[in-house]
């Protein structure tokens, strides 16, 4: 950069935000919704994930065993088990452990001890891929001292299914968004260079380089992209924030992911996307200018 | 030095604008380029700006073989040029400084040197007096001189004029021209695309004739005809 200071190119650009002010507006406008409709299906499908943890359904297999098992027997048992194709870990839970848990979660349970124990240890399996769970579950139930096992293979798969669903749908919306955001900021800055196109052509004829002639043009892009995103990301937190407090309050069954948690990597996101949707977009419509 | 071999120009709609033209200027040289309308004289300047590229032959100028240059030099190749357009082209919003400033501001010349080398530069074509008037506030003749500045302010070795006279009434052309014969003097290559008879009949420089995309004749104190 030499001798010369950001400081004209970023005064250059915002002359040119504000010589065709409809039309940054307009794109800041649409960038924006671009950017809070993806960051709300971004966070609908996290938000399932932390559900699909938190009910516990995630790939996810308890196997209880006899009630009359010795300690080694047992350990065996949970060697075998790991040893599984598909299985990722496996954790004991031990009788005495199940009980204390049922005593925090039921009152009665409270007066049960320890010799009155009606609990069995069991192990709880993480799989790897659903469609690997009858099979597992079928070689599950030859090991010896096997009892029963829950899964709620099913259901985490339905869920699991919808979650996809969402996503191929977030994926094409994805797509038509960021084409429609780079489509109107290519319009923007090509009207942009519209406007100064007398000064490019004398540029060019004293023999301006290339970026210096663009350079301009692509902070004008980033400009706008910064806008929407930092825009974007507080109506986002608006929403969600409002979202959060109707789910604590009255849908007590739902887990959501509370914003304090999250917002860096939404305005992180948020930031990276508008500015990279602003940058593809004044490129395109520079692309002449840069062959010279 | 500037040399055109077999320089043949098409333009995508299947014009050809120049059939095998054969030219060399020497550095230091003045130059009218006459011919009717449709000739091929704007076509000539067009590629030796680089804004065109010739179809076939050869084009030289100084250091640069313009057939093979890589677009990245293009910028740094028009350093090496001043050009001046029939209807001048100033910032209507910019003073006669800040015109003839801007050039140098846009290749990256610092601060410092701006301010001393625009005023004299506007003394070289004399309108040092006019360095805070805006382009409408002064006449024709003294917007073409203001063009010429701004070709200048890089230290360019050759002046290109498209026409630099068509916009202005005959008296002041002949400002203009004195000028150019001025530049010329001061060491810089200057070829001049023109209409007017009577100039190039009174400078006796040597005069190029385009016709049909070809030249035709190439005399030093020729005249129009
Ligand atoms: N961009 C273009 N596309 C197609 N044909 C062109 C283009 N520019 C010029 N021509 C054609 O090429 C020929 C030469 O044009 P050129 O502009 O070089 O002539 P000229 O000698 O400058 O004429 P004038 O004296 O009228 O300015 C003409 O037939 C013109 O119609
Ligand atoms: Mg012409």
């Amino acid at each position: 950069m030499k001798r010369y200071s950001l400081f004209y190119f970023i005064g250059q650009a915002f002359r040119g935000l504000w010589r065709n002010g409809v039309m940054s507006f307009a794109s800041i406008a649409i960038l924006m919704s671009c950017l809070v409709v993806i960051g709300g299906f971004t966070l609908l499908v996290y938000n399932i994930d932390v559900n699909l943890e938190d009910f516990g359904l995630q790939n996810e297999i308890i196997v209880y065993l006899n009630f009359d098992l010795e300690e080694e027997a047992i350990v065996a048992i949970g060697d075998k088990l790991d040893s599984l194709d598909h299985v990722e870990s496996v954790t004991r839970t031990t009788k005495s452990q199940a009980l204390q848990q049922m005593k925090q979660e039921y009152e009665v349970y409270a007066d049960v001890t320890e010799e009155e124990n009606p609990l069995s240890d069991s192990f709880t399996i993480i799989y790897q891929e659903n469609e690997k769970v009858p099979e597992l579950k079928y070689q599950i139930q030859q090991i010896e001292g096997y009892r029963k096992l829950s899964d709620k293979a099913d259901l985490a798969s339905t869920l699991e299914s919808f979650k996809n669903g969402i996503m191929l749908i977030f994926i094409w919306f994805l797509a038509i968004l960021v084409v429609v955001s780079v489509f109107i900021i290519v319009n923007t800055i090509k009207l942009s260079v519209f406007a100064r196109r007398h000064e490019i052509s004398v540029m060019r004829y004293v023999g301006a380089t290339g970026w210096f002639i663009t350079l301009p043009f692509v902070i004008e892009g980033i400009i706008i992209g910064l806008v929407s995103s930092i825009t974007a990301y507080f109506v986002e937190w608006y929403f969600y924030s409002y979202i959060e407090t109707m789910a604590t309050e009255d849908m007590k069954m739902i887990t959501i992911a509370s914003f304090d948690s999250i917002y860096l990597y939404v305005l992180i996101g948020f930031i990276g996307l508008g500015v990279l949707t602003g940058i593809i977009g004044s490129s395109i419509s520079l692309g002449k200018y840069l062959k010279q | 030095m500037i040399d055109f071999v077999n320089v043949k120009k098409a333009y995508p709609n299947g014009t050809f604008a120049l059939k095998g033209v054969n030219l060399h200027i020497d550095d230091g040289e003045f130059v009218f380029i006459v011919g009717h309308s449709g000739a091929g004289k704007t076509t000539l300047m067009k590629l030796l700006l680089r804004e065109e590229r010739p179809t076939s032959g050869k084009l030289i100028v100084g250091d640069y073989n313009l057939t093979e240059m890589s677009n990245f030099k293009v910028p740094y190749y028009r350093r090496e040029l001043g050009v001046v357009f029939q209807d001048f082209r100033l910032f209507p919003k910019k003073t006669v400084y800040e015109n003839v400033a801007f050039a140098m501001e846009v290749v990256g010349t610092p601060k410092k040197m701006i301010r001393r080398r625009v005023p004299a530069i506007l003394n070289t074509v004399n309108l040092a007096e006019k360095q805070d008037s805006f382009p409408q506030e002064i006449s024709g003749g003294e917007q073409q001189r203001v063009a010429l500045a701004r070709a200048l302010a890089n230290n360019p070795k050759i002046i290109i004029a498209d026409e630099p006279t068509g916009n202005i009434d005959p008296k002041m052309s002949l400002e203009i021209m004195n000028l150019l014969i001025k530049i010329n003097k001061l060491g810089k290559t200057v070829i001049v695309v023109t209409h007017e008879k009577n100039l190039v009949d009174y400078y006796k420089q040597r005069v190029v004739h385009l016709k049909d995309g070809l030249i035709t004749e190439d005399k030093v104190g020729g005249m129009f005809q």
